[in-house]
């Protein structure tokens, strides 16, 4: 466990704790409805169909792109860094599916099919989902470029700065990054890429990172070479 | 939906790339809310206040559960509630998960209700989940936090919920709007005893023995902690319930009562 010294803070009586909350609760609401404003400039963004035939495999076997939208018109997908030649999943990506396997039952019943993709092969997929107990749609996009496309995995020998990761070159050496894709299937048939989206821009969806970002050691990293040193798979804390 | 503009992949990364500069600096402005959120003063706790929990009788040190810092989602279950607040639990859903990580980072986090703890544990069983959770049947905690109101307050109109004087719709007593009523009969109560309880999220932090209020939010300050609506929000058709809204229809359900779809 971690411990940050408070450096004993201001304590004050309710009614100035209370102005001082107000104050605050003025800045979240703007926050808020610039956080709205967004969502629907995000769903202005024009959409770019999909030529491309994409077959992954699933766990009863083949599944196209169309396939993995489950009769339902918009597909979101996360992109879980999980490396063919990897026994286990991205440590950082599983804190991620902590967080998005519960919820996804709710997204299902808005129109939403959720799906996570991933380079390694389905049985190592497999296994891991069941090992972590999570129940959300895994399918191995291993045979196919739907990865390199949507630039999350990086073709070995390339040099980086040919290589684009969250819309500039590539910074790190990593074979997979993790991102968030979104896909609209019309009544034709025809899919679109409407969103992607990486980096920090997955910050949201990691509903813990908002919560710790409520309490008053904060996300409490800056000790850490890499932010997320604290972390371990769910099934490993008590060892 | 089939109208929506379609371009070329340039032309796509262009506009995106226009919005990315706008997310960037929503990301950053969410950080320094973080910052601001740590620097607010703090309020001793001085009053005494007695949990029925897994492990007994506990006081609100012993919530902390040997961490520094507490966190608390007011559930919404009043004593009068045959079941939990439906839409709360789309928010525990997201939480179940991930708490064990909060444990490892020096967080606690805890739902707290005011109904028996009898009926809490009947229920989380019920829905399958592991996250500590406390009564406060019998104390002032969720009336001292904001959450809980009387129905003399009620009466008045002098409920004051996310710091404001009646300016909520579950303020309303004379016509509760659809969605409340709904969401009351998912409970199987009625609107107004439904609406005496209310949702939010507290911060409490312990050093050297003494517990400190340090932050409490509600109403869309629960928005970002509700991780079902951060992916809605990038889906083609958005939260896509206004027109339910209007019907007067909530579209969730609790996970073990959607039909099969």
């Amino acid at each position: 466990m971690t411990k940050t010294d408070l450096n004993k803070h201001k304590v004050v009586s309710p009614n100035e704790w209370l102005e001082a909350r107000k104050n605050l609760l003025s800045q979240e609401k703007e926050f808020t409805h610039l956080r709205d404003k967004l969502s629907r400039q995000r769903r202005e963004l024009p959409w770019v169909k999909v030529e491309k035939e994409y077959v992954f495999e699933g766990p009863n076997g083949k599944e196209t792109l169309a396939d993995l939208f489950e009769g339902r018109s918009q597909l979101v997908i996360y992109h879980f860094m999980f490396a063919p030649e990897w026994e286990e999943g991205c440590p950082s990506c599983s804190f991620w599916a902590d967080n998005f396997n519960g919820i996804v039952i709710h997204l299902n019943h808005r129109d939403v099919t959720f799906g996570a993709i991933s380079r390694a092969p389905i049985a190592k997929l497999h296994a891991f989902k069941k090992r972590m107990g999570w129940t959300f749609k895994w399918v191995s996009s291993g045979g196919n470029e739907f990865n390199y496309d949507y630039h999350v995995s990086f073709p070995a020998g390339v040099p980086k700065e040919k290589l684009e990761y969250n819309y500039r070159k590539l910074q790190v050496d990593s074979s997979d990054m993790p991102g968030i894709s979104v896909f609209y299937k019309d009544g034709k048939g025809n899919i679109f890429h409407t969103y992607s989206t990486y980096s920090r821009g997955i910050d949201v969806f990691n509903t813990a990172y908002n919560y710790l970002d409520l309490v008053p050691k904060g996300r409490d990293e800056d000790e850490f070479e890499f932010s997320m040193d604290w972390l371990q798979y769910h099934d490993r804390y008590d060892q | 939906m089939s109208t929506h503009i379609t371009g070329t992949r340039e032309e796509w990364l262009a506009a995106r790339l226009k919005l990315l500069k706008s997310e960037k600096e929503l990301t950053r402005r969410s950080d320094e809310l973080a910052r601001r959120r740590q620097e607010l003063p703090w309020v001793r706790v001085d009053k005494e206040y007695r949990f029925d929990t897994d492990e007994g009788n506990a006081t609100l040190t012993d919530l902390f559960r040997g961490r520094s810092q507490l966190l608390v989602y007011h559930y919404m279950f009043g004593p009068d509630y045959a079941a939990g607040c439906a839409t709360c639990s789309t928010i525990a859903d997201g939480f179940n998960g991930f708490g064990v990580h909060l444990a490892n980072h020096d967080v606690t986090l805890s739902a707290v209700s005011r109904a028996p703890f009898a009926k809490i544990q009947a229920y989380k069983r019920r829905m399958g989940w592991t996250f500590p959770w406390a009564s406060s049947s019998g104390n002032d905690f969720n009336f001292d936090f904001n959450v809980s109101f009387s129905e003399q307050e009620q009466r008045e109109g002098s409920i004051e919920y996310n710091y404001a004087r009646g300016g909520h719709a579950m303020d309303e007593t004379t016509q509760l709007p659809d969605i409340v009523i709904q969401n009351a009969a998912m409970c199987g109560t009625d609107g107004l005893t439904y609406t005496r309880d209310r949702p939010g999220m507290s911060a409490f932090v312990l050093e050297d023995g003494v517990i400190y209020h340090t932050y409490s939010t509600y109403a869309r300050g629960l928005d970002g902690l509700w991780g079902m609506y951060q992916w809605l929000d990038r889906a083609p058709k958005g939260r896509n319930e206004a027109e339910l809204y209007e019907m007067g229809g909530m579209w969730w359900r609790r996970h073990d009562e959607y039909t099969k779809s």
